[in-house]
């Protein structure tokens, strides 16, 4: 069901006449209700398409009959009152939920006084008072009196962890981190000494480059204090807030802050739960969309697939991953279809204009009221006609309309224009249309520029019209200066190799693979030792409590007996050649592979410790090696009186400031397993932060039920593990009891962290980056998880991060999804922007070549002018760095050469 | 203080600045006029020669923001 907006889509051009006119000021969901806007509005200023739409519950004329500003003011006649509901029937073989999470509403627990409190506000409604859209214009200032706060508190765990209050057992995964985010932004945001406070139970930073961030908190003098508050009272004058807590050593401590923020957590909307009854899909107990381990964006209904918050809370690369993962279970589904709906279009020839004289053609916008309500648009395309080489200026009210792409195509062609200016709004939204208009007359698309005269000009000098005429009659200068020195550009066409390269054949290696052949694609799956299966053979559950030897061993043979995919097994990459959709990949036995896209997935290991007495008592092993036992059902595993599992064996510790994200749940799960062997085993587990996150944490409340005993130990303070004749013995000092405790196990348990394999190696070869830890740079750690700044190179699994089975699967499916759009597309276009080395005047000093993120430039191997630079153009992203770092003047940047800047710095 | 209003000569990349220049734009930001925006694909492009180019030609300030 589509809901009516009551504009028109087609004709809005977002020029915010209608909000301005708007005579109805209603509360703004977007900044949580606490500013205003008006009853017709845009979402944010991002939003996309710029659209505006009537709030019929708010609107004048809906609820009284009158008024109808916005329709008189309107420019382009786009408010359509009659605008209905509209039912709206597509067809789709599948379907990918993404409907996200609300966040938890603390209004009815009178422990947090959030409803009655003007100074204690909920995350989001912090994260908009930062926001420069925000309520307060980015101003930090608290809500009672717009005074700066001197001291801030944060509350974690409102909403999650918490059975008793509300129903929510599970960890929000996301709270540690924006918590320490937002009290990191507010210390960098006030210029004075800001007092920061974090409450937490347990600092959940495990994901990629978290608990670095964490640290440098802690340096920048954000007090993270260990304590559940029970109660806030406020000053009735001030409206500061007081809290109570007992700190670690039990003492009660009071403190006043000006200001108190909630760290809510996530939760499926009440409509969500019957959105998914009507669409026939399981939820867990938590309302969350039921997944499995091996199928993590599979919900139970076939055809139907989940991603982000809906099927657990998660953070945002976690979401976007599984977007990709949840577009390439659907492109499975979907791949006998592909390009059936397609259909091509007709484009005119280039017409030939080198040599000609520049022509040039200014076309103006007025953009309605937009720039012709503050520029004196005649006088500019009055202007434009007399400079250097301009055939033709003309003006129009919308020159993005339709009528006018044609009147402008006609145009070029009747005045014979070779090079186009349009004064508008901005390029990176219209660029591409006009140059469309462009290719349509015949024209190739590079001989355009386009000038910003709306968003860089009339809507931000609105008081003086006479400075933004000059302005605009600058810009448009500047603009002809630099396109009469525009060339035709030319994009190439690149084949794109259709066959894949998988390198590493553990768990991610093996799903990639897997999901490549299944849309049609060949596969060479390279594994450097000899069997499938990588770390996967070594675990004995998953913390769902799934057997990993029976799917593991389901999908080793389903790979091995895959007809399109070519296994290597015992073998290394020795050499790597090409660039996207063109690899030539050598292998150790001189055996050479071609492809057009690469997935790594090599993995990581674990790290063997030489602490806590491992290698000289058998009775201290390594999570992996207590997995083995309970692999071979080990006996001994009966009869253990005293089991203790030490945490962060090798992480969060100076050599290796990392969390390995998943030992806790490890552990925790493994605790719960020796109870049920026996449950009369004492079960103790030293640890750190316990960082079960998401719905781990219902693992973590189940061994506490089961009477297993988690004791926590600092940094400073780590326990110690002796062997007293012949006993085992480790101490630890209680930080609840404030003593010292020894206990005499007969089985130690060392959490051991995972580390990365040696990636130096492939690094180089697919010129790839590693972080500090040793672990592969994805493109974007938000946006790209799975993508490298190395185009048709793709990332998966541990080889990215330490991570259990679902999300290293989820990885490997998004990484053939990202890959699979470069694949079907068969041929890539190189755009025309790119670097261009002139060899003549190349001083072969390398620097374009150490510079270049993309690894575009290199030496030319043969011929008259070996050794000097070239630039592949598939690899080029026409940055530009390489041509302002050149020495000798050798390379130029098509499309923003140096002597079109020059031409637009002369005209200033 | 006289009248004397400074000439400023800015590039700005295609990616972020130039973006945030359109967003103070959608939001209605009002600011000084006496700045003259040239677009780079990314502040990485903008060659000394540039800078120096530009207070030839008379700027007061040159802004580069990437």
């Amino acid at each position: 069901m589509k809901h009516p907006r009551f504009i028109d889509m087609s004709k809005c051009i977002a020029c915010g006449t209608c909000a301005e006119k708007c005579p109805k000021k209603v509360d703004d969901p977007f900044n949580e209700n606490m500013g205003k806007r008006k009853a017709i509005y845009v979402d944010y200023a991002q939003a996309v398409p710029l659209k505006y739409s009537i709030n019929k519950d708010e609107c004048l004329y809906f609820k009284k009959g009158k008024c109808r500003a916005c329709e008189k003011f309107c420019p382009t006649g786009a408010i359509n009152y009659e605008d209905k509901e509209e039912k709206v029937v597509l067809q789709a073989g599948a379907v990918i939920l993404s409907t996200g999470f609300k966040t938890f509403n603390p209004s009815t627990f009178p422990t947090y006084q959030y409803a009655s409190f003007e100074n204690v506000v909920t995350s989001l409604e912090y994260e908009r008072i930062l926001s420069a859209t925000g309520p307060y214009q980015g101003h930090l200032v608290r809500p009672s009196d717009y005074k700066e706060p001197q001291k801030i508190g944060w509350l974690q765990c409102v909403g999650s962890r918490d059975i008793n209050r509300c129903d929510h057992p599970y960890c929000s995964s996301v709270c540690c981190m924006y918590a320490v985010k937002e009290a990191m932004i507010s210390k960098e945001h006030a210029d004075y000494d800001l007092d920061a406070a974090i409450f937490f139970m347990d600092m959940r930073t495990y994901g990629k480059d978290f608990e670095k961030y964490y640290e440098r908190a802690k340096e920048h003098g954000i007090r993270f204090v260990r304590a559940r508050l029970h109660t806030l009272e406020e000053d009735p004058e001030t409206k500061d807030i007081k809290v109570r807590y007992a700190d670690e050593k039990g003492e009660i401590q009071v403190e006043t802050f000006d200001m108190m923020v909630l760290s809510v957590g996530m939760e499926t909307p009440a409509e969500l739960v019957e959105t998914a009854k009507t669409l026939g899909i399981g939820l867990d107990t938590d309302n969350f969309a039921a997944t499995g381990v091996f199928t993590p964006v599979e919900t139970s209904r076939k055809g139907i697939y989940v991603c982000g918050a809906f099927s657990g809370p998660k953070d945002i690369p976690q979401s976007v991953t599984e977007a990709s993962s949840a577009a390439a279970g659907a492109g499975l589904l979907l791949s006998s279809a592909r390009n059936t709906l397609t259909k091509e279009k007709h484009i005119p020839e280039e017409r030939n204009i080198i040599g000609e004289r520049p022509r040039i053609g200014i076309f103006i916008c007025q953009c309605g009221i937009n720039i012709g309500g503050i520029v004196n648009v005649p006088s500019v395309r009055d202007y434009a006609a007399t400079l250097p080489y301009v055939e033709y200026a003309t003006d129009s009210l919308y020159t993005c309309s339709q009528d006018s792409q044609e009147t402008m195509a006609k145009i070029i062609n009747e005045k014979g224009l070779n090079r186009v200016v349009v004064a508008a709004c901005t390029p990176k939204t219209h660029e591409p249309l006009f140059q469309e208009t462009l290719v349509d007359a015949g024209l190739n698309k590079y001989v355009f520029e386009m000038t910003n005269i709306r968003n860089q000009c009339s809507w931000v000098h609105k008081d003086s019209p006479e400075m933004a005429t000059a302005k605009a009659k600058d810009l448009v200068r500047m603009a002809a200066a630099k396109v009469s020195l525009m060339e035709p550009l030319k994009e190439t066409e690149l084949e794109v190799d259709q066959r894949a390269l998988v390198v590493g054949g553990g768990i991610a290696g093996m799903v990639a693979a897997k999901t490549l052949s299944s849309q049609g694609y060949q596969v060479y799956l390279v594994e450097q030792t000899g069997s499938l299966g990588g770390n996967a053979l070594l675990l004995s559950k998953t913390w769902r409590g799934d057997d990993v030897q029976s799917r593991l061993s389901e999908l080793i043979s389903s790979v091995e007996s895959d007809k399109n995919i070519e296994i290597y097994k015992d073998t290394k990459l020795t050499n790597v050649e090409g660039f996207v959709g063109n690899f030539k990949t050598t292998l150790n036995d001189q055996n050479v592979i071609e492809h057009g896209i690469a997935v790594i997935a090599t993995g990581g290991k674990e790290y063997i410790p030489n602490e806590y007495l491992y290698g000289k008592d058998p009775r201290v092993v390594t999570h992996l090696e207590l997995d083995k036992m309970f692999l071979a059902g080990d006996q001994r595993l009966k009869d253990v009186k005293n089991a203790v599992f030490i945490q962060c064996v090798g992480s969060r510790v100076p050599e290796r400031p990392y969390c390995s994200r998943v030992c806790c749940t490890h552990s925790v799960k493994s605790a719960i397993n020796l109870k049920e062997n026996n449950p009369d085993t004492n079960v103790y587990v030293l640890y750190r932060d316990i960082r079960t996150y998401g719905q781990r944490e219902e693992l973590y409340k189940e061994a506490r039920n089961r009477g297993v005993i988690f004791i926590r130990y600092s940094l400073e303070e780590r326990p110690v593990v002796e062997n007293i004749n012949g006993r085992i013995s480790v101490r630890i000092k209680d930080h609840i009891l404030q003593q010292g405790i020894a206990i005499d196990p007969d089985l130690v348990v060392l959490a051991s962290g995972i580390i990365p394999q040696d990636n130096e190696a492939l690094a180089q070869m697919f010129k790839l980056s590693v972080n500090e830890d040793g672990f592969f740079m994805e493109a974007h750690a938000k946006l790209r998880p799975v993508d490298f700044a190395t185009e048709g190179v793709f990332l998966a699994g541990m080889a990215h991060y330490p991570k259990p089975i679902e999300e290293s699967i989820a990885q490997a499916q998004a990484a053939v999804s990202r890959a699979v759009t470069l694949l079907a597309r068969k041929k890539v276009m190189v755009s025309g922007t790119v670097a261009q080395a002139n060899p003549v005047m190349c001083s072969s000093c390398s620097v374009c070549i150490d510079i270049c993120p993309y690894s575009a430039p290199s030496f030319i191997k043969q011929g008259p002018f070996t050794g000097k630079a070239e630039i592949n153009p598939a690899l080029c992203k026409g940055c530009g760095l390489c041509v302002a770092s050149c020495r000798s003047g050798a390379l130029n940047l098509k499309g923003f050469g140096t002597d079109q800047i020059m031409a637009m710095i002369n005209e200033i | 203080m006289s009248d004397w209003e400074p000439k400023i000569t800015t590039f700005l990349c295609h990616w972020c600045s130039y973006g945030a220049a359109d967003l103070a734009g959608v939001s209605r930001l009002q600011y000084p006029h006496n700045f003259r925006v040239i677009r780079v694909p990314c502040s990485g492009r903008v060659s000394p020669k540039f800078i120096l180019a530009a207070f030839r030609h008379g700027a007061d300030g040159v802004w580069v923001s990437g």
